[in-house]
């Protein structure tokens, strides 16, 4: 498995409202991956109705509308297509129908997210053609569990994700390989080498 | 077969935590023939556990039971619940440590008398001098398999991120430029492979090339059948006599069984935040503020390195991510010289990252996002980095203290780890930052990132060494100023910081008291 996100951010879960950790939910533990990334994640904590059917609540303009927020996050425009994005916000969202926490947070989320948009623009955040207006907005809501549930999903999505190594030059794991000893470890031609390697006393 | 020493057995040495300190003490008591138990918190990895993937072993070795940072560094923002980034695990931190082995300076061992008063510093020298530790160090050297001259290993071959650092420091007009000395095999060494240069250092060693008590210290002591290793073991209290003489340690097993190891001597080698919080778990009517702690310094002057990190854009590709991750350091700046506005000095040590951590390093915390952020990302062929580790002053108030109401699953108080940058560590940072702008231009880079602090993998001086009683927590030896029977075995023991990576000097340290406990258990004095 490539895309290991469920098993690397704990399940901690936050009050969409008050973006404040219940102690329940501190004690439950804050130790792992978020915590080195200074992510208040919203992850599925299940109530006792998390496993009731629900209707699928997401319209496709949601699912638009998040995919935009998502490349706004990370935007890397020519170089990557959207592929990894889409990805991203279909795992979230497939989460939601299991956890209704994340689902209210998201719903939340875009709902607040466009009315600040409306409130400040006059149009929906998907119509802002500035990305600096929509970077704006989202720097105002940077810290809630929303974004940080995007964002964390993009971390892993798209920076670790075995797929798109190559794009960005990064070649993994390399042990498989005899890792680098005859394979380029020392390949630069732009600078000196290591002195030694010329005969030369060190 | 596995030794196995009854519970009951009080002739036992124990020793808690089996890192670079307890892994190395056991085996060096275990071969003059001293019996001891390992009683070590986490699982036993093996070399098959070790994956090169950045968060998966993130997730497998990290210590990531409850702590929290507070104090003035970005970290109580950022990283609220991970002040520090180590292993729990048997051979603790030296699974991922990076294999840098410098000794320290001898200056460094007289902070006190180099510097004077510092304001808001609580510095002190430390009992020993370099001459004392010098013999230590070479064994150290020896056993462990560091490049260089004790060994006669060469240093290792130098990667292409090294070759970026290396050429620019030459042409900034450095001269103390060397890929070691690192406890990584060079060539075959101690049944151990030369390096393959397959990175990820600090995920763990697939081959084992670098030192690790993890496959040396502790399977040798075990083979000698004078050892004891019982991984899942997490020690909760460390229980005394009416004398006040430690008799032994309350630990929990890994299905949650209490049990109580009777002991003659207990070493306590934790890591300098688990070792002083169970010193201080460990109060009782006798030792009201903690055990050995008549001082009031048990928790105090933690140190964790000045440190920061730089990353530039280079004109050419340099794969850093290819080969050892640490092996090369620049030392010109290590030297105490006041005139560049701080005391004492810092290491350059090249570091590369992979893409996923670099991701979440480059701008840290939730507001590390955005194009800036994309742009820099999609160059990681053409980045090179460096480490910046330079000493951390001690301070009173940069402490472990246990938490009022917060547990972690065992029961225990949660740790409370705080940290405030001196003036010294925020000038000694920006002075670092502008001698690697000027080492990355130097080579052609027009776009270089600062990094702060990261979580902290060099944790050092919560039971201080000292001369005085009153002054620290643990005497030359490292042996409790309050209770003769009683060990610190780990970097907490440490006076100072230094600019150098501390596993050799703890190491060495262990050596030596493994010696003189050796003498004073033979004399019947312990």
């Amino acid at each position: 498995m490539i895309f290991n996100w469920e098993n690397l951010i704990p399940k901690i879960s936050v009050n969409f409202i008050t973006n404040k950790l219940s102690r329940r939910q501190i004690l439950k533990g804050l130790f792992s991956s978020s915590a080195f990334l200074g992510l208040t994640a919203a992850g599925p904590i299940k109530s006792s109705l998390a496993n009731a059917p629900k209707p699928f609540v997401f319209k496709d303009e949601d699912r638009t509308f998040l995919i935009q927020i998502a490349k706004d996050i990370y935007p890397h425009d020519d170089f990557l297509d959207d592929e990894p994005y889409i990805e991203v916000v279909d795992g979230i969202l497939k989460e939601t129908s299991t956890d209704e926490v994340l689902r209210s947070t998201l719903l939340v989320g875009l709902s607040a997210l466009n009315k600040d948009s409306k409130a400040t623009h006059g149009q929906p955040y998907v119509k802002i053609s500035s990305y600096g207006a929509r970077e704006a907005m989202l720097r105002r809501i940077e810290e809630g569990a929303f974004f940080q549930k995007i964002r964390g999903g993009l971390l892993f999505g798209l920076y670790n994700n075995v797929k798109l190594f190559p794009k960005f030059g990064y070649e993994g794991s390399s042990w498989e390989q005899g890792g680098y000893i005859d394979r380029g470890f020392s390949d630069m031609t732009w600078l000196p080498q290591d002195p030694r390697v010329k005969g030369d006393k060190k | 077969m596995a030794t196995k020493f009854d519970l009951n057995d009080d002739s036992l040495v124990v020793i808690v935590g089996s890192g670079a300190g307890g892994g190395t003490l056991a085996n060096e008591l275990a071969q003059q023939g001293i019996r001891s138990v390992v009683l070590e918190a986490g699982k036993r990895f093996t070399l098959d556990d070790i994956e090169n993937d950045e968060w998966s072993m993130f997730s497998k070795i990290s210590w990531l039971d409850k702590r929290y940072s507070s104090g003035g560094w970005h970290g109580a923002k950022n990283h609220p619940t991970l002040p520090a980034w180590i292993v729990k695990g048997v051979g603790g931190s030296t699974v991922h440590w990076a294999g840098v082995a410098l000794r320290l300076q001898e200056f460094e061992f007289k902070t006190k008398t180099t510097h004077g008063e510092i304001k808001g510093a609580n510095i002190l020298d430390w009992p020993i001098s370099l001459k004392d530790l010098e013999p230590y160090y070479a064994q150290a050297e020896m056993k462990m398999g560091v490049t260089g001259k004790t060994t006669g290993m060469p240093h290792l071959p130098w990667n292409n991120d090294f070759r970026v650092l290396a050429e620019g420091a030459r042409r900034m007009g450095m001269n103390e430029i060397s890929s070691g000395p690192m406890a990584i095999n060079s060539v075959d060494r101690d049944g151990r492979p030369a390096c393959q240069q397959i990175g990820f250092c600090m995920q763990g060693c697939k081959v084992g090339a670098k030192w690790s008590t993890m496959y040396r210290e502790i399977p040798l002591a075990e083979k000698t059948g004078k050892c004891e290793v019982r991984p899942n073991s997490m020690v909760l209290k460390i229980e005394h006599d009416k004398t006040g003489k430690v008799n032994g340690v309350v630990y929990v097993d890994a299905d949650g069984k209490i049990h109580k190891q009777k002991a003659r001597v207990v070493c306590v080698a934790g890591n300098s935040i688990e070792s002083p919080r169970l010193l201080l778990n460990s109060e009782s009517s006798m030792f009201k503020d903690g055990l050995a702690n008549s001082s009031g310094e048990v928790g105090r002057n933690y140190m964790c390195h000045t440190t920061a990190g730089v990353y530039g854009v280079m004109p050419e590709p340099v794969n850093m991510h290819r080969g050892t991750s640490v092996a090369g350091l620049v030392s010109d700046q290590s030297h105490n010289d006041p005139s560049r506005g701080f005391v004492s000095g810092y290491m350059l040590e090249k570091l590369s990252l992979g893409l996923p951590f670099l991701s979440a390093f480059l701008v840290p915390g939730p507001t590390g996002w955005g194009r800036g952020v994309a742009e820099a990302l999609e160059k990681y062929k053409y980045m090179s980095g460096v480490w910046i580790c330079g000493e951390d002053l001690a301070q009173s108030q940069n402490r472990i203290t246990l938490h009022k109401t917060e547990k972690d699953k065992y029961g225990l108080p949660a740790s409370v780890v705080a940290k405030t940058p001196h003036i010294n560590d925020v000038n000694m940072t920006n002075h670092a930052y502008k001698t690697m702008k000027n080492i990355y231009e130097s080579v052609g880079s027009k776009e270089i990132y600062n990094l702060p602090a990261y979580p902290a993998s060099h944790n050092m001086g919560t039971n201080r060494m000292s001369e005085k009683p009153r002054d620290g927590v643990v005497n030359k030896w490292g042996q409790a100023h309050d209770v003769k029977n009683l060990f610190v075995s780990d970097g907490s023991q440490f006076t100072s910081s230094g600019s150098e990576n501390p596993t050799l000097t703890i190491v060495a340290l262990a050596i030596r008291q493994a010696e003189y406990l050796g003498k004073a258990l033979k004399s019947g004095e312990l």
